[in-house]
């Protein structure tokens, strides 16, 4: 369709729309420049009763790395609305990770660009995307520390991660891919906290995973604290 | 109907409404293909690794509810045991985890996947010139999956007469793009086929008994939601919807009405 002219519109559960058609999309699409949009629904750990052929964590890391890709993880439904109008027809490949465990806060939204939630000038910079804001954002609030936001991971938005470069960051984040594209801005002091070196194949719900693997608001919250105490 | 088949679809709606999760008229589509083909297999419930069982992969893992119930009725665990579906940290999660439940060969939830799995354990067992057999069930709506014709494409091509796949025809693809004479399908790629009524256990064993030159298919002709008429006659509103209360005296009392 798209070679004639279409925008396509492709969707169901991540990894089924990711991962296993990763060889389709890398030459199908991005190698012969026919554009379309891949919305998966599911994120990391919406279905996570049904297991680890239902969850998904390396979407966006292993299309960061097609050429020609888009990349975007809109957090919340004003997100979701905003980034489909302005990029569903510019003739790319485009991947919208979509969620139904949307975050509620209202940020700035323009392809792109990362939003600047927090300056507090602080030596510690706290960097997420898509819907764990919610918890990152609870976690930090009340916190010294400076919070940055992307809801477009590919292209990544270098010029603000530049402007954190002389502090500490860290990245939380339920999948791989962001702090992958963050760390392309380079000699920053970046580190990852999210997923284990394992299935997470507990079952249960979103929230019962993000606890056992440390992002909770609690868990994000003491995390940040023992480094804020280490860099002080 | 068999009456081993009527008690574990009363468990799969127990659980299902206990649990909030469960694909209940997936599960009561396959009921009778699962008891027949664990009648007929090789096993020992006592001793899951028996190095001489057959082995049974449920390739639509997510009928997963009604295996559970099944091994539990042919003695791997309690039923009570299942009664944790889906909830953190049990080992019954809404797609069957092989490292957790005693009797589970392969993990599966992502379609397409478990028959290629099986195609490789028939080969397998062959290069060992070992007689166990292979078991897969395969949805209608799986089969969809292209990796599905692949795998069949090998089975037939390597003549794994210690194959057999059991086709689940509940007509689930009416909701999209539906496989038209499935018989036909599986001749054209050089199976050995069985057509069977998938609610008929003895029909259902005979066909799964019967021998075979190459990879058999049994054609099971099934009913989605089949023993309740209310999840037949509403059955995409119930894809993945579990029972309350109040559904639950009508499940039961069709359940318990239903003869054939």
């Amino acid at each position: 369709m798209s070679s004639q002219g279409f925008y396509p519109f492709i969707h169901t559960i991540t990894p089924f729309i990711t991962e296993r058609c990763l060889e389709q999309i890398k030459l199908d699409m991005c190698y012969n420049k026919f554009g379309g949009n891949i919305l998966s629904c599911g994120a990391s750990f919406d279905y996570a009763w049904d297991g680890a052929s239902h969850h998904c964590y390396t979407d966006l890391a292993v299309l960061i790395m097609l050429p020609g890709m888009e990349v975007i993880q809109p957090g919340s439904t004003k997100e979701v609305d905003i980034l489909l109008k302005s990029q569903y027809n510019n003739g790319k490949p485009t991947y919208f990770r979509l969620s139904d465990h949307p975050h509620d806060i209202d940020v700035a939204v323009e392809f792109g660009k990362g939003v600047i939630l927090k300056d507090s000038g602080a030596k510690l910079t706290i960097m997420t995307a898509g819907p764990l804001l919610g918890n990152v954002f609870k976690a930090c609030q009340d916190l010294k520390v400076n919070l940055v936001y992307f809801h477009t991971i590919k292209p990544i938005d270098k010029a603000i991660i530049s402007k954190f470069k002389e502090t500490d960051i860290m990245v939380f984040h339920d999948a791989f891919g962001l702090y992958e594209a963050i760390a392309e801005v380079p000699n920053l002091s970046l580190s990852y906290h999210g997923l284990p070196d394992r299935f997470c194949d507990w079952y249960g719900t979103l929230e019962d995973i993000r606890k056992k693997i440390g992002l909770d608001p609690e868990s994000i919250r003491n995390t940040i604290k023992q480094t804020s105490r280490r860099l002080d | 109907m068999n009456p081993s088949c009527k008690e574990i679809r009363k468990h799969i709606l127990h659980i299902s409404k206990d649990s909030g999760h469960g694909h209940v008229p997936t599960c009561f589509s396959i009921v009778e293909m699962l008891y027949a083909t664990y009648e007929v297999m090789q096993h020992d419930p006592h001793n899951p690794s028996w190095e001489n069982r057959d082995i049974f992969i449920l390739s639509k893992g997510h009928g997963a509810l009604a295996h559970y119930c099944i091994l539990a009725d042919f003695g791997y665990f309690d039923i009570e045991d299942v009664s944790a579906f889906g909830a953190f940290e049990s080992n019954f999660g809404c797609h069957a985890d092989r490292h957790k439940i005693r009797g589970i060969e392969v993990s599966t939830g992502s379609l397409g996947h478990g028959i290629g799995v099986a195609v490789g354990a028939a080969l397998a067992f062959k290069i060992d010139k070992n007689k166990r057999r292979v078991f897969a069930l395969v949805g209608d709506g799986e089969s969809n999956e292209g990796s599905v014709w692949e795998a069949i494409m090998v089975a037939e091509n390597l003549k794994l007469d210690n194959l057999t796949i059991i086709y689940d025809h509940n007509l689930s693809q009416l909701r999209g793009l539906q496989l038209h004479k499935p018989v036909d399908r599986f001749k054209g790629f050089g199976c050995d086929v069985i057509e069977v009524d998938g609610h008929n256990v003895d029909e259902l064993k005979k066909g799964l008994k019967q021998k075979t030159d190459t990879v058999k298919v049994v054609v099971a002709n099934a009913i989605k939601g089949f023993g309740c008429e209310t999840l037949v006659e509403n059955k995409y509103a119930w894809h993945r919807k579990s029972p309350s209360e109040a559904d639950m005296r009508v499940l039961i009392k069709e359940l318990d009405e239903k003869t054939i």
